[in-house]
């Protein structure tokens, strides 16, 4: 079967569940999805629906209860710590809704973090930093610890540190959560920027206006799909309908 | 093309209509393709009509209009200020829609849930439309923010679909 | 490569963070490797000491001595006798005839004496002790000459008092005291190799005859001219004899001493050999080394409870931070090395700090005292030492990171992302009994129960701590200051005040931690009604029975550490109960007001800052 080869993320089954017996709670039940390679997927839902669980799952930050998945053709749920942590180094990159930066380390040098990790030199590290900080558009607070960054400018430097090692695969929770409308378009634009560039996107969130920039969007609830929505544009016609022009 | 608009700004300055034209353009950004070049003189005619507007400029030539110049007359500039004081607000027009809903499911002609899917996935590729022209405008231009009202009533509106589709599945799940 | 550089980039960067944390962490970990090293390197200093005295005094190679002759023999420890001597002192004086016959034994090469020993009564002013009189010429001998160190030799009327013996009681040449009822002028002080130095005088190896309430007293070393030796020792004459004797093997003294005593009769005279003198001068020092080695174990405990406390304070933000290095792609080698490198880090400097600081303090104990001649061997750290001390400086740092290391490999990511630490117990039993308590007993009631390894940190830092000070009062309490020796004196307070001071840091941390913990429903039930002094008396109330049972528990402990430690025979003679009340008490009432501190200050802030970072 060519298909595995054709999707970049691939998963079968997958199921998360927590406690047992009277308390068990299943957060994901049975999803199947797939993602292409260079597409943008957006996953929806009501708070508690799983979406977050699942985006865990998909970055091997969390160890699903049965299911398969595969990511860019290769198995990946049955890997060790240890190879689930060099695959986040160099394949995936994730945005997280906490943003869960290293309190003591600037927004630079958590940016640098990923890199180093990766074994690359100080320079190297200090270059691609810079360069996505401008990016993001926080070159004027690179010395700053996150303590003394605002929300907005926090989940800024949480997607730049996302996207240091040039992953192809973007998992993004909330990413604009924080956000006013001017850094949303800000960070939509940046990803915009990236999906051209061939990167595989999976957006998790609760505002349909991010949502609906992405290639295809899935509905969750109650940690199972239920719906799915290819997004091709319509004519500019309707715009100035919808913004009462018409006649 | 509401009248009031069309009076409003003419209010600046007198002007001709193509220069109108040109600064409804403006402000619309990308929205302003889609107007009817002629929406804008038929307005025009009837403000004219109603005695708001008095049109000068070079006589003798009714098979050009747009030569003319527009003026406000007092009137009018009276009905501009009324028009900017008064609060009322676009209605939203959701009835029909409900009353498609409840239609279809006491005649048993169609399913509402899939009524609901189908309007919901169109508004949703609306939606993508409205804010990849916001991403496209720079930040705090006036279009942008007109695309922003817009695709934040979107928004409402999809989050008013979602509703439905929960009712009526309760609905159906009950019966 | 970058991964070095960001694993020091993240361990500094953290201890900088949280730089009052780390503070504590290496002080702690200091105070025991100062001990250590203060315990370790106090080896055999008196060595260099003694010989210099030795050979500076011409120090005898065997000292023979003969005691009053009942049918026991002779004793080599001091022993009180009440109902006195039924030797008289011409018993001992016929029994000095064997002496001579040992002045011209094979081996001989030299002899000194005998002279005349008595034990009397010393008053000097107000004080009163004991000393032991030795009657010699004012001529110089040919074995064992004293060394003057002020002053000048015996003559008639004037005495020369031993050098610690001077110094421990404070008498200095011109001095008058008098010695069996006679008043004589103090005309010199001097160090003899001959005889173990005040305040081993009366111990091993010769040991003295004590009578009636001179026994009340540790006696020190007094040189008088024969004339006026015999005069003290009053009309029951000389108690004793002692003949230095030099041999052509001065290495064989040992086994010339030991072949003499094997075949000898009870009643003949022991013989002693000059290494017997010099472990005896070393006893002193021996007791000290065990007492400073004892409390660095014990010291070593208590910093292993501190930082269990302050890692396991930390445990939730190093959690997390195992949990964001492992996002970013760090393995969970990787994140334990960071973590060991960061404690490493500290444990390293701290087990600087503490041979630096134990090597500072080793020659104010390390002196031989007045006693012996010359300055100790410069305390320079042994290898051995060193190793040692960063050996268990390291393994503190090891243990510290092993918990949240394992974890790292096991734990998936977003558990270590989003982990509330351990989930708090909950104990029905303590749920119904508290429930009928005041509102803030409650509250402390349940928090102190919900972390039960707290709880039980706090009791064995609290019974380590009283364990040690036990066994100094044990200590205090069998032997009387004056045979301890300033050395001793010195090694148990410096063990007192470090233990009483680790184990106030760690009440202070755990109930800073419990503090925090409890700010949340310590502030809800503030703001339904409850004053800051409720919430205060509450919680720290519940720090008392911990702190009650490790008091307690320490007793035993107490006494277990001075046997162990002890290990030779002799008396132990337990403190008494009052102290021991005192003690528990006091512990109690120090803890309450220790830990009230930190709580005090958490219930003072402002209620409503508190509820709303609820969920931050």
């Amino acid at each position: 079967m060519n298909e595995p080869e054709k999707a970049f993320v691939r998963a079968r089954g997958l199921r998360k569940e927590y406690g047992s017996g009277e308390g068990l709670v299943r957060a994901v039940d049975e999803v199947d999805v797939e993602v292409a390679r260079g597409e943008t997927l957006s996953i929806m839902g009501p708070s508690g629906c799983g979406k977050s669980t699942l985006l865990h799952l998909l970055g091997g930050l969390d160890r699903p209860t049965a299911g398969e998945l595969w990511l860019a053709g290769r198995r990946i749920d049955g890997l060790s710590e240890r190879a689930l942590a060099q695959l986040r180094r160099h394949e995936v990159g994730f945005v997280f809704q906490a943003y869960h930066l290293m309190e003591e380390l600037t927004a630079q040098e958590n940016i640098e973090l990923p890199v180093l990790l990766a074994g690359r030199s100080p320079g190297e590290a200090r270059r691609r930093a810079r360069q996505l900080l401008d990016q993001v558009g926080l070159a004027d607070r690179a010395d700053h610890l996150p303590s003394a960054l605002s929300g907005g400018q926090r989940q800024r430097a949480a997607i730049a540190r996302a996207l240091a090692n040039e992953p192809q695969l973007v998992l993004a929770d909330e990413p604009t959560g924080n956000l006013d409308s001017a850094a949303t378009l800000e960070v939509l634009r940046l990803f915009e920027a990236l999906h051209a560039a061939g990167l595989t996107l999976v957006i998790v969130t609760h505002d349909e206006r991010i949502a609906a920039t992405a290639n295809r969007l899935i509905s969750m609830r109650d940690g199972a799909f239920v719906d799915e929505t290819h997004l091709v544009g319509g004519t500019k016609g309707n715009l100035a309908d919808l913004a009462g022009l018409g006649s | 093309m509401q009248q009031e608009v069309v009076l409003a700004m003419l209010a600046k300055e007198p002007s001709q209509g193509s220069q109108l034209r040109a600064r409804l353009d403006r402000a619309l950004g990308p929205l302003g393709d889609a107007m009817n070049d002629g929406q804008v003189y038929v307005t025009l005619g009837r403000l004219e009509k109603a005695g708001l507007v008095i049109r000068e400029g070079a006589a003798g030539s009714p098979a050009r209009p747009d030569r003319k110049v527009y003026v406000l007359t007092p009137a009018g500039e009276e009905r501009v200020a009324e028009w900017l004081a008064e609060v009322s607000w676009p209605k939203p027009d959701l009835a029909e829609f409900h009353l498609k809903l409840t239609a279809a499911a006491a005649a048993g002609l169609a399913d509402p849930i899939g009524i609901v899917d189908l309007q919901r996935r169109e508004l949703l590729r609306r939606l993508r439309d409205v804010q990849r022209a916001a991403m496209a405008e720079p930040d705090h231009s006036d279009a942008g923010l007109l695309l922003e009202g817009i695709a934040l009533r979107l928004q409402a509106d999809l989050r008013w679909l979602e509703s439905c589709e929960r009712v009526w599945t309760d609905r159906r799940n009950e019966r | 490569m970058g991964r070095p550089l960001l694993v020091w980039r993240l361990a500094v960067k953290d201890l900088r963070h949280r730089p009052a944390q780390a503070l504590l962490l290496l002080l702690a970990i200091a105070a025991a490797a100062a001990t250590l090293t203060l315990g370790l390197s106090l080896q055999g200093t008196t060595n260099n000491p003694y010989a210099r005295t030795r050979a500076a005094t011409n120090g005898p190679d065997v000292v023979v001595a003969v005691f009053p002759g009942d049918s026991n023999g002779s004793g080599p420890t001091a022993t009180a006798k009440p109902g006195g001597s039924n030797a008289t002192g011409r018993a001992v004086a016929a029994a000095a005839s064997p002496l001579l016959r040992l002045e011209h034994a094979s081996g001989v090469v030299a002899h000194g004496g005998p002279f005349p020993v008595s034990w009397t009564l010393l008053h000097k002013g107000r004080t009163v002790g004991s000393a032991e009189v030795e009657g010699r010429s004012p001529a110089v001998s040919s074995v064992d000459r004293p060394k003057v160190t002020r002053g000048t030799w015996v003559r008639p009327g004037g005495v020369v008092v031993e050098a610690a013996f001077a110094s421990a009681l404070g008498i200095h040449v011109g001095d008058r005291l008098s010695l069996g009822g006679t008043s004589f002028e103090v005309i010199g002080t001097a160090v003899t190799a001959a005889v173990p130095a005040y305040p081993g005088t009366c111990g091993r190896p010769i040991g003295c005859f004590l009578v009636g309430s001179i026994g009340s007293y540790n006696p020190g070393l007094v040189w008088a001219t024969e004339a006026d030796a015999v005069h003290i020792a009053g009309t029951s004459g000389p108690e004793a004899y002692l003949l230095n004797l030099k041999l052509n093997n001065s290495a064989g003294a040992s086994a010339f001493a030991t072949r003499f005593n094997a075949n000898a009769s009870p009643t003949a005279p022991t013989l002693y050999s000059w290494q017997d003198i010099r472990d005896g001068d070393a006893q002193v020092i021996a007791k000290a080394r065990t007492v400073l080695l004892t409390g660095s174990w014990l010291l070593a405990l208590l910093a292993l409870a501190s930082v269990v406390v302050l890692v396991g304070g930390r445990m939730t933000e190093q959690t997390r931070r195992v949990g964001l290095l492992k996002a970013v792609g760090g393995t969970p080698r990787f994140v334990a090395i960071v973590l060991l490198f960061e404690h490493v880090l500290v444990s390293l400097c701290a087990a600087g700090l503490g041979l630096f600081v134990g090597q500072l303090v080793a020659p104010l104990i390390d002196r031989p005292g007045a006693g012996l001649l010359g300055a100790p061997s410069a305390p320079s750290l042994s290898g051995a030492t060193v190793v040692a001390v960063v050996a268990v400086a390291i393994a503190v740092a090891i243990v510290a990171t092993f918990v949240p290391a394992v974890r790292a490999a096991r734990q998936s990511t977003v558990a270590a992302l989003e982990d509330s630490a351990r989930p708090p117990r909950r104990s029905a039993t303590v749920i119904r009994l508290s429930a009928h308590l005041p509102a803030p007993l409650l509250l402390g009631a349940r928090l102190a129960v919900r972390r039960p390894r707290r709880l039980l940190l706090s009791v064995f830092s609290v019974a380590v701590t009283t364990s040690g000070l036990v066994a100094v009062l044990i200590v205090h309490a069998t032997s009387a200051p004056s045979s301890l020796g300033p050395q001793v004196i010195q090694a148990t307070t410096i063990i007192s005040v470090m233990l009483i001071v680790l184990a106030a840091v760690n009440a202070i941390f755990i109930a800073w931690t419990t503090a925090l913990e409890a700010r949340h429903p310590a502030s809800l039930a503030r703001a339904l009604g409850a004053t800051p002094e409720q919430i205060t008396a509450g919680l720290s109330v519940a720090f008392l029975p911990p702190a009650l049972l490790g008091a307690l528990l320490g007793i035993p402990g107490g006494i277990g550490i001075y046997d162990v430690a002890r290990s030779g025979g002799g008396a132990t003679t337990l403190p008494s109960a009052l102290s021991l009340v005192a003690m528990v008490g006091v512990t109690v009432l120090v803890i309450a007001v220790l830990t009230a501190i930190p709580i005090r200050i958490g219930a003072h802030r402002p209620v409503a800052a508190v509820l709303q970072s609820e969920g931050g």
